[in-house]
């Protein structure tokens, strides 16, 4: 084989060992779900397969796993919905309604400052201001939580995008006459659309996979699934195949998501399209 | 004609009777025990026709959730289940209502233990004393350690059931043979009581405490005693010598995983895990599995701490809330139910339960030894801030099992840091001198 | 993505003049857009962080079911510099973030390039990588435990295969934090992965073909023109990786809760026991603010030296 050819396979073969690294320990998971907890526990290559942990999850009376799924996703849409709404509106006014330098700096500064403060702490303080409004167990609490939580991100992002909107476009509309609100809505809009889509994707999973603040903020009637999964770590007793089964049943929208988002979201972080 | 339908009136009105409670939500914890919890819930609902429904939290959650509803304006459960390392907390601060104040008729059934008499609360004194003191909660569950065993090895070995730690230590040598078999594995993990916990029968078994006798108002630490010690120092003999090679991070959910999976020849710990034992979808040694109380050091006696769990009522309730859950309350600690609760596989609370015939049942053979262990089992911390000190106590005890620490300095490090939490919560403490390191 | 200011959104370049009039509809428009950003900001931001200042300031203590607030001046950060486990955490949160971050943006170069350089299974590779991110942290932590399980778990296994020897990575005190690094790097390399191939996909091809036409190198094609582009890109997601490294709990509640003794003990565990199980919301409000100022300290050091790397 050429030099040539060998400096070809070079990147094809780490890539491969890495697909390896990060597919194998799924396949782990995907096996583990249909095993008993012994087989498991003995690490049996040969084993009985049995779908006893999948009717665990979903069906008997201590796992409530469809309604999480639920809540979920009640709560993941829209706290992305309401990020990307706050993120545009900001990113927009700021970066394009000459608002002084230091003020986007402020803002990515003070959204960065508050990322650093260990979501627990905000979590309890979270509580004690939700529970005399009601906020408490509520789908609207949870959405400002995570909204907060994920404001950094997509700001960011959304800055980064509409930054590279090319600034004639813009003047054209605004010679014409179109108010701000036009602007944003007919032609920013568009052209971030994949940019938008990926945030929201991104946006969508951090939040689907929360777990400290939804653990204090939650309870039965709004608990996610982490918070369902984490129900299966007990403390006599670490229930695994239930656990990978929750793992599994999670994995197969968000992989049929990702299947089909995947072009969007490198897309979409990718400058190049907006242009 | 008339007879049929006077009687399908008032099948229809008591009925409507029997309904007569509001629905109300308990909190309880992610247990083993929860399913049997659960079963009986049902049995309730079924029986009374009142409404029931359970939240569910995993353990530390469910500390956060149960404290931030009594702190708020209405709690949104009726009963809390709690550990019994924060009922003094729950007592002190004002949170429950005492269950006589809901129906001054309530009384305790004589066959329900009193678990060192946790239940009671004397305001005054900030004690728990039966004499003068007033009725907080119900036990829900009790908790102990027991020695859980290969039974078949010790067939095997011809092995005798351990009385002693010195025969303890013998047996695992005995059966100690690394890595397919381990002699004796200990739960070495850092939490707030998880290593406390487990090495609490050594340290009262060798005679040791860590505080004077707080039932009477003294809280001076004696944790850091030639007999504390003894005990620490042979807690980690056993460990180094038939035990697991990497005790301080062993959970204890992985020791009922080394029992399960043949790994581990003996442990002691909670009862509350013999319910995997005999399940084959998790464990590959089904009937194999003995159980005993723990054992004690030479001349002295078998006491092992107590972890139960409590039910109590919040202070911030609307009066009909409080009425159903004290409906619930009383209706748990009847035999019937309590028999029920056995059955469906969790460990009841009344004496003759535990003592009935249910106990000869190979399935409940940890029946007999919990029933001994709660002759004598102790409480640990009747302080408000039990949490603090149990945290520092699993601290050291961890660093003295993982080598950071020699057993004399992680006692007397942790016997200075209990008298500073104690001092600075008023409690009249003082201290020993320290053991030289 | 190119130069750093344009990385961030600030705006470039200034618009001729007459465009600059702001008309008074324009005025509140500008304002109105920030509107949802700032309620929600200082609802949720500010309110919360003064109530956590006043708190750290103070001692709670509960009678009658009421709570009571006493001023502790600074105790409660006195305190704290006495506290080896506190001071444990913050040094070993440190170590772990420097560790993961610096191992996941080098991997998740490596991967960004070396997708760029192939031409064939861009999509299967995309997506294996993209996976671990779908997965919530509590049962990668849970997965995880089990696999380093030394006894029955399949990392020692495969050693065994192999003919090494089984370890307890978890167990033992000098391998814990390097085995939760590794679990870290696992779960967020993708995420690294990502925005880094994004800004490689974006990298002008024209400089690259010019370069090799001259005869440079692959590699001195991607150590002096790749990566210099690549560099505000990479800063960015440095940052955002590490303020989220400093943050890490998921994974460390479930493998180790911070053992054996205080090997693996990071910022979030200390606060979260001290707040919610030993209900000590002084000690936890003077930890939280105390943490996020050192590793916010740090944040902005390390930023700073790298971007002065960045000019030479």
């Amino acid at each position: 084989m050429s030099r040539r050819s060998r400096m070809a396979l070079l990147p094809h073969g780490v890539l491969m060992l890495a697909a390896l690294c990060f597919l194998g320990p799924f396949v782990w998971i995907a096996l583990a779900g249909f095993k008993t907890q012994i087989a498991l526990l003995t690490s049996q290559i040969v084993f009985h397969p049995t779908l006893r942990n999948f009717h665990d999850v979903l069906f008997s009376g201590t796992s409530d796993y469809l309604h999480q799924c639920l809540d979920s996703l009640i709560i993941a849409s829209g706290s992305a919905v309401l990020d990307l709404a706050v993120a545009t509106l900001a990113a927009f006014s700021l970066n394009r309604m000459r608002w002084p330098a230091w003020c986007t700096i402020a803002a990515i500064g003070w959204t960065a400052v508050f990322h650093m403060v260990p979501p627990i702490t905000l979590a309890s303080a979270w509580y004690a201001m939700f529970r005399p409004l009601g906020l408490d167990n509520s789908y609207v609490g949870m959405i400002l939580a995570h909204a907060t939580m994920n404001l950094p991100l997509t700001l960011w992002l959304m800055l980064a995008f509409i930054a590279d909107i090319p600034t004639e476009i813009l003047e054209a509309a605004r010679i014409d006459g179109a108010q701000p609100a036009q602007v944003l809505w007919r032609i920013v809009v568009p052209l971030v659309r994949p940019g938008l889509g990926a945030a929201a994707v991104l946006a969508f999973i951090f939040s689907w996979n929360e777990f400290p603040v939804a653990l204090t903020l939650t309870q039965r009637a709004t608990a996610t699934v982490p918070v369902g999964v984490a129900s299966f770590a007990q403390d006599a007793e670490i229930q695994y195949p239930q656990m990978a089964a929750t793992a599994l049943l999670s994995i197969l929208p968000a992989t049929v998501l990702l299947l089909a988002a995947r072009r969007l979201i490198v897309k979409g972080l990718t400058v190049g399209a907006v242009k | 004609m008339l007879k049929l339908l006077a009687a399908a009136l008032l099948a229809c009105l008591s009925t409507a009777v029997l309904a007569a409670e509001p629905p109300i939500t308990i909190a309880a914890p992610q247990t083993p025990w929860f399913g049997g919890f659960h079963h009986i819930v049902d049995e309730y609902q079924k029986d009374t026709g009142n409404t029931v429904h359970l939240e569910v939290s995993p353990f530390d959650g469910l500390l956060a959730k149960e404290r931030a509803a009594v702190r708020s304006g209405q709690s949104p459960y009726a009963i809390l289940i709690f550990q019994v390392q924060n009922f003094v907390e729950f007592y002190a601060g004002g949170f429950l209502q005492p269950l006589t104040a809901i129906d001054p008729k309530f009384r305790l059934d004589p066959q329900v233990y009193t678990f060192d008499d946790t239940v009671f609360w004397n305001p005054t004194t900030g004690r728990c004393e039966r004499d003068g003191g007033i009725l907080m909660s119900v036990p829900v569950n009790p908790n102990v350690p027991v020695l859980y065993y290969r039974a078949d090895l010790y067939a095997q070995h011809h092995l005798p059931v351990p009385q002693t730690f010195d025969q303890l230590l013998a047996n695992a040598k005995t059966l100690n043979a690394p890595p397919r078999i381990y002699g004796f594995v200990q739960r070495g993990d850092r939490g707030t009581l998880n290593i406390g916990w487990d090495f609490l029968p050594y340290l009262y078994g060798f005679g040791g405490d860590i505080l004077g006798d707080q039932k009477q108002g003294d809280f001076k630490v004696v944790l850091n005693s030639p007999r504390a010690l003894a005990a620490l120092q042979f807690y980690v003999k056993l460990a180094h010598e038939a035990g697991h090679p990497n005790p301080a991070s062993v959970t204890q959910a992985e020791v009922i995983q080394d029992l399960v999976t043949g790994r581990a020849a003996q442990a002691m710990i909670t009862v509350a895990g013999a319910a995997q034992m005999d399940d084959p979808d998790k464990s590959a040694v089904v009937g194999k599995i003995a159980y005993a109380e723990t054992p004690h050091a030479a001349g002295q006696v078998s006491e092992p701490p107590l972890g139960h769990w409590l039910g109590g009522i919040p202070h911030n309730l609307p009066a009909d809330q409080q009425k159903a859950a004290m409906a619930f309350l009383a209706w748990f600690q009847t035999g019937k139910a309590q028999m029920d609760y056995a059955r469906a596989g969790s460990p009841p609370v009344r004496r003759d339960v535990l003592t009935s015939s249910l106990a000869n049942d190979p399935h409940f053979g940890w029946m007999r030894p919990l029933a001994e262990s709660l002759q004598h089992a102790r409480q640990p911390f009747f302080t408000k801030d039990a949490p603090g000190l149990a945290a520092v106590f699993d601290l050291k005890l961890n660093q003295a099992l993982a080598g950071e620490l020699t057993p004399a300095a992680a006692l007397n490090q942790a016997a200075h840091a209990m008298e500073d939490i104690l001092q600075k919560d008023g409690y009249k403490t003082g201290i020993l001198p320290d053991l030289k390191e | 993505m190119t130069t750093a200011p344009r990385a961030i959104g600030l705006p470039v370049g200034r618009l001729p003049r007459q465009t600059r009039r702001r008309s008074s509809g324009e005025h509140l428009w500008r304002w109105g857009m920030m509107l949802p950003i700032l309620a929600l900001l200082i609802g949720m931001t500010l309110l919360p962080l003064c109530a956590l200042l006043i708190l750290s300031f103070s001692n709670v203590t509960w009678q009658n079911a009421r709570p009571i607030l006493t001023s502790a001046g600074l105790a409660n950060f006195a305190a704290l510099l006495h506290d080896s486990l506190f001071l444990a955490s913050i040094r070993n949160t440190l170590v772990f973030a420097a560790a993961a971050v610096s191992i996941e943006i080098v991997l998740g170069l490596v991967l960004a390039l070396a997708l760029g350089a192939v031409r064939r299974g861009k999509d299967f590779y995309t997506t294996a990588f993209m996976l671990p991110i779908l997965l919530p942290g509590i049962v990668i932590g849970a997965i995880w435990a089990l696999m380093y399980n030394p006894d029955f778990g399949i990392v020692d296994a495969s050693l065994g295969a192999l003919g090494l020897p089984a370890h307890d990575w978890l167990g033992n005190p000098g391998t814990a934090l390097g085995a939760i690094v590794a679990v870290d790097v696992w779960h967020w390399t993708p995420f690294c992965f990502l925005l880094l191939y994004a800004a490689v996909e974006s990298l002008p091809t024209d400089v690259f073909e010019a370069a090799r036409i001259d005869g440079a190198s692959a590699w001195q094609r991607c150590r002096y023109i790749a990566l210099p582009l690549l560099a505000p890109t990479i800063l960015v997601v440095l940052a955002f990786r590490a303020i989220i490294a400093f943050k890490v709990f998921d994974e460390v509640y479930l493998l180790t809760s911070g053992g054996p003794g205080t090997t693996t003990e990071v910022v979030s565990l200390t606060i979260y026991r001290r707040f919610f199980v030993e209900d000590h919301a002084g000690s936890g409000a003077a930890m939280s603010i105390v943490a996020f100022l050192v590793l916010g300290a740090v944040t902005l050091a390390a930023m700073r030296m790298i971007r002065k790397r960045q000019a030479r």
